[in-house]
């Protein structure tokens, strides 16, 4: 600590970072621009300038960047020195001479760094009398809108899109005032994490296209905290919504960046940050349905889709209590179908109607197991799942089949920064800050150690310093030699090879790190690479090692703790086989027709009575006797689990439209129905406590009784009827405009909002905007600061945690170590695609993982489905060659639905054919013979695909 | 051959006068060239550090830094076993400055002798050779006498068949005064944006793709050879004064015969301005004249007798930068001449910090309404305030500090024209339409 004093009064600081970084952790305001809490300082805006005294006799000082000098104990400045106020007001003033004043008409007015910052130096005077330099703006694809004539030229954009981000489509062109950033002609932005400019640009040059088609202010957009829906990261976002009081359902505007030091700091990705869009969906459900406006009766026959009309709520939960009640009485067996994807409350509330034993995990029996069989190495004490910072510190990395980049993008992106791991230790030895952003990278170093096994190219090989790309088998195959490796005692050699290397890097790593994960569907692969983590373990002096195991979906995790991992879809389709009794399937937010291929699917349902309760009228829906709109995660409260084991909890941003509720809410209005028939709930006791709930944090509570792991669930986040410093927490901000105009139109009277009865929190104004002990934190927003920059004055310190603690708590799995992963009992390995082998004349489908296509939800997006390509296998060179396939043929598989785009590549893994995953159904199973691959068309000229 | 130690003009001795090509390899071995190197060879590396700080050679690029002390600051080969560089600082860009180019195309052996030695003292074993775009001549010359030199084993592998290996690459500038910045000149030489970098840490630490580096100007490093030949005490007695060596001073404007010497340093500018330059053109007053190049603070002609010193004209408020004068007479629009140079630098600006970007554009703009006779009164504050905000220190390198220079004391030394532009409504010096070269 270092004691430096800043106009007179003293401040305990950390000594050696830089002083605007002190400042703002201090809460003091000082304008800045070019520095980023992430990106570090590079001294080009010259805004932050403060006064700096050599001495107490010292009076004049000289000027000095605070983002470029380092604080030291005595050091003694002053902000509010005139000649410091005075630069900061010209530099404002210079960087106000080329920018428009087209506040009213841009999109980051209100909530506009420059705003901020200009006001905060009160220039308010235009003496510049010339013309404004102007720039053509460019088309960047769907998500990002340009508007270059309103850059302050801070260089934020093309350090985070090419330094942080590793992008190469983004650049500064020009010199002087002409500087222009953009592509080197129109197109999408190729980068996975475009879409963090629109929150780095400190004014309007990039924002968020998906926002502008129904763009509302910052001050009218209602917010909560809420976690991403579309992998198993679970970055925190802050979903922004308003009802235009005119009827449209389509009530989410966007989503930012709600910071969270140990998962997604400052950054998302695209597809969290735009995969949004598919709350608005026109597949969107936001009534119940009926097959038929009789009550249920009977199924339709095999495969046929139903005719289905809307159904008022009342009689669609009759409907579905007449089948409760049925089941009740032994007429009927309910079976429910949980999800992932949605919130363990949601899935207790189904479990609980079916009971345990009738509650099958919607995932197929491979990827249950591989969720069982991650969920179980993580259990072991000497493997841990490392934060987002912890990453960023590796200094050794070995990526095992898992394509991170589009399957845990965020945890891609820590990774990267991990390849500068070397560089940032050759700064410190050189005593140069990290902070110091440019001076640290440029200079000469080794890279870290990064080695990627693949079954394709990835977006991380530009960091690597070893790839190979081959069959799943082989990875595997090399995971064993790696950790036999590791027991060899190291012996220096001349030549080492990339086993040898990998292993010395691992053996002399304070921090290393592997990374897996489920993508592949190889259960050898995660035992080899659990195995490998455990060796690495050993032989590091703190005996653990971190091992990231990125899960499929935002709650596979929540999902294993509460499923058996022998009650999974493929068992479910057996036991139905094999039995007549009448079955009424409850479907909760599953789509059997991506779980499963579409001709099992349709054996699955054909005899059952389906209730599906999900977000999208999707293949299932539109099967399903009776369907229930259930509440999108930003829609809804509840707990999620992340890959890394942190149960968080999403707060409900806004009331889904139309008759959407949460599906725990259906099945409990369910309950009360059948109770009041019953005559009282002490009257069903199957039934649980289901009738009686009220609110999601019931629900959280008797959770935490039932299941020893998720015991953390009773202390997360508050009761719904606590109260935070004497109040609730208010959605709106202090400016919401309009509550009393909006439906003016339909009712003169202003309408009470709804009643939040799960969070301490108001569909309102009325409340604190933030409470500084709980990480409630509804928006980033501070006197002054309306921008997203807000964010360090909610925070222990820059890039620390957040007042009042990170959110979250981590599940407490029983510690065991388990001696060999590979007794785990599972079904046939050789079914699955990931284990298979390839003989001669055959081809193992490998999935791929794409993050625009893989993810169910953002699939549904209106933005990302207009970059969707359509299905595609990709082939070897040499395998094409053989098969004699080229780039833009259409193939298909015997015995597989589809037809599939061909694409070669020489980074593909041979002896494999790739296919996307996620874009309907499952994988093909088993191995391709290359005598099931028919060419539909060839791309030949003239001929059409 | 023996050199005499009596030697006063080292720079430009080898150049014959009423030739225009470059010095042959023939004619400048025979003249000693390349024994500075060979004895370079037989020192230690250390020891010819030391020579060249006890010389007091000092950085002809302009900023005077000591050329020994610069390099002390390499890492010891203890402490770094590493790739290092030698960057020659040949993109003479500044406005009024020719003395490089001089060197370049008629005595190249002479720098690249001289890279060979400093190269030797550093322990780089690559070098390059930074050269201004629109020097094409310089660089032809230069790569023939790299060829030269190799074939003749005075550079590339085994120097004078020695362990001592060196190879020289020519790197033509795409174009542009910020170059002339070393730290933006190593961002250019390795494919990036010309911006200047943040020291520390210096380019001796970390420079060229994060090497340690010395970046030195041509007339610096043609200094070195006839250095280590003759020693220090004779470099030091080629100076005036307290001051080391000889310089190349350059004179421009109209004065009777504008041109390039080789004089003392220390040399006062009245001898340079007057004897070499044969005084003022008949019918024309000197007004001022800036010292060392566009970007330096003008002097008046109360001013003709300070030696041309880094420290003399320092002291007087000036720099003494490349020592290329730039003369202004009674006749031209200092006004005008002032624009013209921000100009200039509104054009060359890298673009990286927000005084300079922002701050000349607009300086350009309120001084072209000055000279059309749109000023205003209020303008001279604005532009005293725009001057300011670019000082030393407020703007992350040296180009709009310099650019502020020449301003900031035109409006001292020059108010009353730029008050007479405002009032009058045009400017005073319209019809002075004569050509500012015409005699030449």
């Amino acid at each position: 600590m270092a004691t430096i004093t800043i106009d007179h009064r003293p401040y305990e600081v950390d000594d050696g970072q830089n002083l605007l970084s002190a400042c703002l952790s201090l809460k003091i305001n000082l304008p800045y621009f070019c520095w980023h809490p992430a990106m570090g300082s590079v001294g080009a805006c010259r805004q932050c300038a403060v006064v700096h005294f050599k001495s107490a006799e010292d009076t004049r000082g000289r000027l000095v960047m605070a983002c470029m000098t380092p604080v030291n104990h005595g050091d003694l400045y002053s902000i509010n020195a005139p000649e410091a106020q005075v630069f900061r007001a010209g530099i404002i003033e210079n960087l106000m001479t080329n920018h428009p004043h087209d506040c009213p008409v841009c999109e980051e007015g209100g909530e506009c760094h420059l705003q901020d910052m200009t006001l905060m130096t009160a220039h308010t005077q235009r003496r510049f009398e010339g013309l404004k330099r102007t720039h053509k703006n460019q088309y960047l694809g769907p998500f990002i809108n340009h508007e270059m004539n309103r850059c302050i030229t801070c260089y934020r954009c093309v350090r985070f899109y090419q330094d942080y981000a590793g992008g190469t489509d983004l650049h500064a062109f020009g010199r002087n005032h002409q500087i222009y950033f953009g592509r080197q002609e129109n197109g999408q932005l190729k980068n996975g994490f475009s879409g963090n400019l629109t929150e780095v640009c400190p004014t309007g040059v990039f924002t968020d296209k998906t926002f502008s088609r129904r763009f509302v202010r910052k001050w009218d957009l209602q917010t909560a905290p809420s976690v991403c829906e579309h992998c198993g990261v679970g970055c925190n976002t802050a979903p922004g919504a308003r009802d235009d009081g005119k009827g449209d359902p389509r009530k989410l505007r966007r989503v930012v960046n709600l910071y969270h030091r140990d998962i997604n700091g400052y950054f998302l990705c695209d597809r969290g940050r735009f995969g949004y869009e598919y709350t608005n969906s026109p597949q969107r459900l936001y009534q119940p349905l009926s097959a038929t406006s009789e009550p249920l009766i009977c199924t339709t026959a095999n495969g046929e889709e139903k005719i289905q009309q809307p159904l008022a709520p009342g009689d669609a939960i009759a409907c579905f209590a007449d089948l409760v009640d049925e089941a009740l009485h032994n007429k009927r067996r309910l079976i429910g179908v949980g999800s992932p994807r949605t919130s363990l409350e949601n899935n207790f509330a189904l479990q609980t109607l079916v009971g345990r034993e009738n509650f099958y995990a919607g995932v197929s029996a491979r990827e249950m197991a591989l969720l069982k069989l991650s969920d179980q190495i993580l259990q072991d004490p000497q493997l841990y799942s490392p934060t987002t910072p912890e990453i960023e510190q590796a200094d050794a990395v070995v990526i095992l089949g898992e394509d991170i980049s589009n399957s845990a993008p965020r945890i891609a992106l820590a990774v990267r920064q991990a390849a500068r791991q070397v560089q940032r230790q050759r700064a410190d030895a050189l005593h140069i800050p990290q902070w110091q952003d440019a001076s640290v990278r440029e200079l000469e170093s080794g890279s870290t150690p990064i080695f990627i096994a693949s079954v394709e190219q990835t977006d991380l090989d530009d960091i690597a310093t070893d790839v190979l790309h081959t069959a799943p088998q082989a990875i595997v195959e090399f995971t064993k030699q790696l950790t036999a490796q590791l027991h060899v005692a190291s012996t220096p050699e001349d030549k080492p090879g990339t086993l040898e290397k990998v292993a010395a890097a691992l053996r002399a790593a304070k921090n290393p790190l592997i990374v897996c994960g489920t993508g592949l569907l190889s259960q050898p692969l995660l035992a080899a690479a659990a195995q490998l983590a455990q060796t690495v373990a050993c032989q590091h002096s703190s005996k653990r090692c971190a091992l990231y195991l990125a899960f499929p979906d935002t709650n596979s995790v929540g999902l294993v703790q509460v499923s058996s991992a022998t009650r999974n879809l493929d068992s479910l389709s057996q036991l139905l086989d094999n039995s007549d009794i009448p079955t009424t399937l409850i479907a909760l937010e599953t789509d059997f027709y991506r779980q499963m291929h579409t001709s099992a699917a349709d054996k699955l349902l054909a005899d059952v009575q389906l209730i599906h309760l999900d977000l999208l009228h999707n293949a299932t829906a539109r099967r399903a006797d009776l369907v229930f709109p259930a509440a999108a995660t930003p829609e809804s409260e509840g707990t999620l689990i992340n890959s890394a084991g942190l149960a968080q909890r999403h707060y409900c941003v806004y009331e889904g439209s139309g008759y959407i509720q949460e599906s725990w809410r259906w099945l409990a209005n369910v309950a009360a129905a059948c109770a009041a028939r019953a005559g009282g709930v002490e009257k069903i006791p199957q039934l649980g406590e289901i009738a009686r709930w009220e609110h999601v944090t019931q629900l959280s509570d008797a959770l935490a009784h039932a299941y020893p792991p998720l015991a953390p669930l009773a202390e997360l986040g508050p009761e719904w009827n606590a109260l935070l410093d004497g109040e609730r927490v208010a959605r709106q901000p202090h400016r919401y405009s309009g509550r009393t105009a909006l439906y003016a139109e339909t009712a003169v009277a202003e309408q009470p909002p709804p009643r939040d009865s799960d969070a301490p929190m108001n569909f309102s104004m009325e409340g604190i905007p933030f409470a500084g002990r709980d990480p409630l934190q509804t928006h980033n927003w501070a006197p002054g600061w309306n921008s997203n920059q807000a964010v360090h004055k909610f925070l222990t310190q820059v890039t620390g945690e957040i007042q009042g603690g990170s959110s979250g708590l981590y599940l407490q799995r029983e510690p065991e170590t388990f001696e060999t992963f590979e007794t785990f009992e599972t079904f046939d390995h050789t079914a699955s695609p990931g284990e298979a082998q390839a003989e001669s004349d055959t081809f193992v489908p490998v999935p791929l993982q794409r993050l625009f296509g893989s993810g169910e939800l953002s699939n549904a997006a209106e933005a990302i489905a207009s970059v969707l390509r359509e299905p595609v296998a990709q082939f070897h060179i040499d395998d094409a060659q053989r098969l004699q396939l080229n780039s833009g043929d259409y193939v298909r598989f015997r015995g597989f639905a589809g037809k599939f785009q061909v694409t070669v590549g020489d980074a593909a893994a041979p002896g494999c054919i790739g296919f996307i995953t996620g874009y309907t159904s499952p994988l093909p199973t088993g191995t391709l013979p290359a005598g099931d691959i028919e060419r539909v068309t060839s791309n030949t000229p003239g001929g059409s695909g | 051959m023996r050199i005499d130690t009596s030697l006063r003009t080292p720079l430009t001795k080898n150049i014959r006068a009423g030739t225009s090509g470059a010095v042959p390899l023939d004619d400048y071995r025979k003249n000693g060239g390349y024994r500075g190197l060979q004895k370079a060879l037989t020192m230690p590396p250390r020891d010819i550090s030391k020579l060249v700080q006890d010389a007091g050679l000092r950085g002809r690029g302009g900023a005077g830094f000591n050329t020994g002390l610069k390099w002390s600051f390499v890492p010891s080969q203890e402490d770094y076993s590493g790739q290092r560089y030698l960057v020659c600082n040949a993109d003479e860009m500044e406005p009024g400055a020719f003395k490089d180019r001089y060197l370049l195309e008629r005595d190249p052996h002479l720098l690249l002798e001289g890279m060979a030695i400093a190269a030797r003292a550093i322990g780089a074993t690559r070098a390059y050779i930074f050269l201004r775009g629109e020097y094409p001549l310089a660089a032809e010359r230069l790569r023939s006498a790299i060829a030269e030199a190799e074939s003749a084993s005075l550079l590339g592998p085994g120097v004078f068949g020695g362990k001592f290996s060196l190879q020289v690459h020519l790197h033509r500038s795409a174009g542009n005064y910020i170059c002339g910045e070393e730290t933006a000149l190593l961002n250019a030489l390795e494919g990036k944006r010309a911006i200047p970098r943040a020291k520390p840490p210096f380019p001796q630490v970390s420079g060229l793709w994060g090497c340690p580096t010395v970046v030195n100007n041509v007339e610096t490093l043609c200094n070195l050879p006839h250095l280590l030949m003759l020693g220090a005490e004779w470099y030091r007695s080629l100076g005036r004064g307290k001051n080391a060596g000889s310089k190349l001073f350059g004179v421009s404007g109209r004065v009777k015969t504008p041109g390039l010497w080789e004089l003392p340093m220390g040399t006062p500018i009245r001898e340079i301005v007057e004897q070499c330059g044969g005084g003022m053109q008949p019918g024309y007053q000197l007004r001022g004249l800036l010292p060392g190049g566009g970007s330096t603070d003008f002097l008046g002609p109360q001013h003709l007798d300070l030696a041309m010193d880094y420290d003399v004209i320092g002291k007087a408020g000036s720099r003494m930068g490349t020592g290329t004068i730039l003369v202004l007479d009674d006749k031209t629009c200092p006004v005008g001449l002032v624009l013209n140079l921000q100009r200039f630098f509104a054009r060359e600006s890298c673009g990286w910090c927000t005084p300079c970007r922002d701050g000349l554009p607009w300086v350009v703009d309120i001084l072209e309404r000055i000279e059309q006779g749109h000023g205003k009164k209020q303008d001279l504050d604005l532009l005293q305030e725009l001057a300011h905000r670019m000082g030393p220190g407020k703007t992350f390198c040296a180009l709009a500090p310099g650019a502020a220079e020449p301003l900031e004391s035109s409006l001292n030394l020059f108010l009353a024209d730029y008050v007479a532009h405002i009032e009058q409504g045009s400017c005073p010096y319209a019809q002075n339409t004569a050509p500012l070269m015409e005699t030449i």
